[in-house]
């Protein structure tokens, strides 16, 4: 896959007449002191020479790769008033922008070579830069100022150096840093801005299949000892904080830590979403109970649930299809539960086919439960979560899909879904491959009225345990009694006595139900 | 740098003492972060200090628009809005407040991040004072790392005296490897509340650092709601003073770079 580039590179335009310093080579002595140790050191309001960026001014950081032989190693322009003009107490705008290039160094590297300004920018002692992007805040100690810092050149060689010792990728590095407010509201808005978006656009045509690793999460092992997370482009962590950028940028700080890189491996299922690398992955982290893990699969060894899940999905066979219940949702779902009764099943690292703990960033991933149908199988989720998520559902499906104003039983459920003409009505075909994979319940359903008649419902019944549906579910026969609310066919009133019958908080395996009359009525009929 | 965790029973007076001490410690120059762990108490109000975010608000916000983010990087974002949104700058000191507990939801991850961000920032102070509840959450869930002194406050009362027994086991369970855990007697009148005390911090081998009085002046700014730091020199403020060098006494104070 090509990368998307909507906005050309090139170097910014300096007007002919900005008052500018320009200043190039290698600096060797520096009136500050070079050292993580200064990582998080506040700089407070009483000891500050001066504010760049932050609240009052416009402020940014802008990495960009060009070709090497437009890039002038070592060279630093300054355009507009530098520290030695500027008023104590008082903020500035600020940009600070870097040409890099290298063999290997690309438009899809920039954002990670960017992100690494705040890391360097942090070792300088006196000097406290803060946030990304268009955000950022920078502060610059009186001290250092007293020590001989003059000049944002002496910032940029130092800074310039550490991009160049600690990327050694970068063959040559060239820094443009501006004061002046025209030219950097004017750079924001027509260059910076526009890179930025691109790149988020990147972000979201980044799939599994454009990678090399994925990455785990841990962190919640120790409620969840067999859960592993695993994180990748098309499917984000279950608690919903950890994108793949996020594991990617963690596993680079401490690649032993609680996000490590998992390599793919060989692609063994390209629709479940299925790789060798993580399945050895899933076995040795969850202690050889999991060896197999599908990343986009609802009921074939889908992805362990933690405990942390931000919404739950739950397979409904009466319906032949599933509902999504987040974190936040108090009412029982039309299956009858509640979310915390679901999670309570589901959670502590377990792989249950039939339920699935999900984060609801996942609902944006193109590759959403692609195996099992996608958002064509979904039937059910509540009010609050759709409108979330409903620019991610397509067009064509998302007003088939109910919510609790619609449907609040299996029984509304179903109407609704026949009204609305939903696909798993007449049968689901997963857009992935064009695939049919359910047969539909709608002509089935009156085969259960004439056998309800008949009144040995069960017996044509195969078995079926309530709490797993197992992955073959979805070819079983679709006249199947309603469950977890089980109805009886209604004995007639003429009965002497009857019976009331109250199921509560149980699990039941029915193989068989017979239910006759007593003999001597003759077989009722329509 | 020195980090020392006030924690008491509440109503023993431990907000009073924090506050007293982060006053006088910023007086003497030292580069101070003071930290309110407490969801109850209002070390801010003691200190007349007028709080920004807390860190509890950030983290909520961090919850909801995590997923929003992209590719930024989501440690820098909440390390900014810390710096700038959670910690309130007077002239002589920083002042953290950690605010409510979490809400529903997978903390792991903010928490993670916090615990990273925290680290770095606290190690550029001097003095840390933290005013925390007697359940030592923030040590518990390991936001904050550690503290090298703990100093419990209690009054004369048996449930006073029986938090700080809990204290003690709890802070030791926690691996909080702090270096020595001190005993504050408040509002201590009359010989036998005295007696009491001495022979509690015997039995349990928690270090009796002072006794403090009952002092009308702190009851009538508190009533007001004027911070307690405007007391006069008074027996009060004296100990307080003297608690404060002991705690950050010699070359404990220097920052090491």
């Amino acid at each position: 896959m090509g990368v998307l580039i909507l906005v050309e590179r090139k170097k910014i335009e300096i007007p002919a007449d900005a008052k500018k310093v320009e200043s190039v080579g290698e600096e060797t002595e520096f009136p500050f002191d070079i050292s993580p140790m200064y990582e998080g050191e506040r700089i407070r309001k009483g000891d500050m020479y001066v504010e760049l960026g932050g609240t009052e001014q416009p402020g940014f950081e802008l990495v960009m790769a060009l070709p090497v032989d437009e890039v002038e190693d070592m060279k630093v322009t300054v355009v507009g008033p530098d520290l030695d003009e500027m008023e104590e107490g008082k903020a500035y705008p600020y940009a600070m922008i870097y040409y890099v290039a290298g063999s290997q160094v690309e438009v899809d590297l920039e954002p990670v070579i960017e992100r690494r300004n705040h890391d360097f920018q942090n070792y300088l002692e006196g000097y406290m830069h803060l946030n990304q992007r268009y955000d950022i805040w920078i502060r610059l100690g009186k001290g250092a100022i007293k020590k001989g810092l003059k000049s944002l050149v002496q910032i940029a060689k130092a800074t310039m150096m550490l991009f160049k010792n600690e990327l050694p990728f970068i063959e040559k590095i060239e820094a443009v840093y501006v004061t002046d407010a025209d030219l950097v509201n004017k750079i924001l808005n027509e260059i910076a801005m526009p890179i930025y978006e691109e790149r988020d656009a990147r972000v979201e045509a980044l799939h599994d299949e454009d990678v090399d690793e994925f990455y785990s999460c841990t962190l919640c092992q120790s409620f969840a000892p067999t859960n592993v997370c695993v994180v990748s482009p098309d499917r984000p962590s279950l608690c919903g904080a950890i994108s793949w950028f996020d594991g990617r940028a963690a596993a680079k700080v401490d690649p032993e830590g609680p996000n490590r890189a998992i390599p793919k491996g060989e692609l063994v299922d390209p629709i479940g979403g299925e790789y060798s690398g993580v399945n050895e992955f899933a076995k040795e982290e969850s202690g050889g109970e999991y060896d197999r893990v599908k990343l986009h699969s609802f009921f074939e060894y889908p992805h362990t649930s933690c405990g942390c899940f931000e919404v739950i999905g739950f397979y409904m066979p009466e319906v032949d299809g599933i509902g999504w219940v987040h974190r936040g949702y108090p009412e029982p779902a039309p299956n009858g539960l509640p979310f915390s009764t679901m999670a309570g099943q589901t959670g502590g690292g377990k792989q249950i086919a039939g339920f699935l703990g999900v984060g609801i960033s996942y609902f944006r991933s193109k590759k959403f439960i692609q195996a099992d149908g996608g958002w064509y199988r979904v039937v059910w989720m509540p009010k609050d979560l759709k409108d979330r998520v409903s620019k991610y559902i397509p067009d064509d499906i998302r007003d088939k899909i109910a919510t609790e104003e619609d449907a609040g039983t299996i029984d509304e459920l179903k109407e609704f879904l026949q009204k609305v003409d939903h696909p798993v009505v007449k049968g689901v075909v997963r857009p992935v491959d064009g695939k049919k994979i359910t047969e539909g319940w709608e002509a089935e359903e009156e085969v259960v009225e004439e056998e309800v008649v008949e009144e040995e419902v069960a017996e044509a019944q195969p078995q079926m345990v309530q709490q797993v549906p197992a992955p073959a579910m979805q070819q079983m026969p679709m006249g199947m009694p309603q469950l977890p609310q089980l109805q009886l066919p209604q004995l007639p009133a003429t009965s002497a006595g009857g019976i009331k019958l109250v199921i509560k908080d149980a699990k039941i395996y029915i193989d068989k139900i017979v239910i006759k009359k007593p003999e001597k009525e003759k077989k009722g009929g329509k | 740098m020195v980090v020392i965790a006030v924690t008491g029973k509440g109503g023993t007076g431990k907000t009073v003492i924090s506050a007293l001490l982060i006053h006088f410690l910023s007086e003497q120059g030292k580069k101070l972060l003071a930290v309110d762990a407490d969801p109850d108490s209002n070390l801010p109000d003691a200190l007349g200090v007028n709080p920004r975010k807390t860190l509890g608000e950030i983290r909520e916000v961090f919850q909801v628009s995590r997923d929003d983010m992209g590719t930024m990087n989501k440690e820098q974002w909440l390390e900014g809005k810390i710096y700038s949104e959670a910690i309130t700058e007077t002239d002589s000191y920083d002042l953290l407040v950690m605010g409510r507990p979490e809400g529903e939801g997978c903390y792991c991850f903010a928490n993670n991040l916090l615990r990273g961000v925290l680290r770095k920032l606290m190690r550029h102070y001097d003095v840390i004072v933290i005013d925390t509840e007697a359940g030592l959450e923030h040590f518990s869930r390991g936001t904050i790392s550690n503290a090298d002194y703990i100093v419990v406050v209690t009054d004369m009362s048996k449930k006073g005296l029986a938090t700080a027994k809990r204290i003690k086991e709890l802070s030791q369970e926690l691996k909080i490897n702090f270096k020595k855990i001190y005993l504050v007697g408040n509002r201590i009148m009359g010989g036998t509340a005295v007696e009491i005390i001495k022979r509690f911090s015997d039995e349990e081998g928690i270090e009796l650092l002072d006794l403090l009085p009952y002092d009308e002046k702190i009851v009538q700014l508190d009533m007001k709601g004027d911070p307690v730091t405007l007391i006069d020199n008074s027996e009060y403020s004296e100990k307080i003073k003297k608690i404060a060098s002991i705690l950050v006494g010699g070359n404990n104070g220097k920052n090491e770079h």
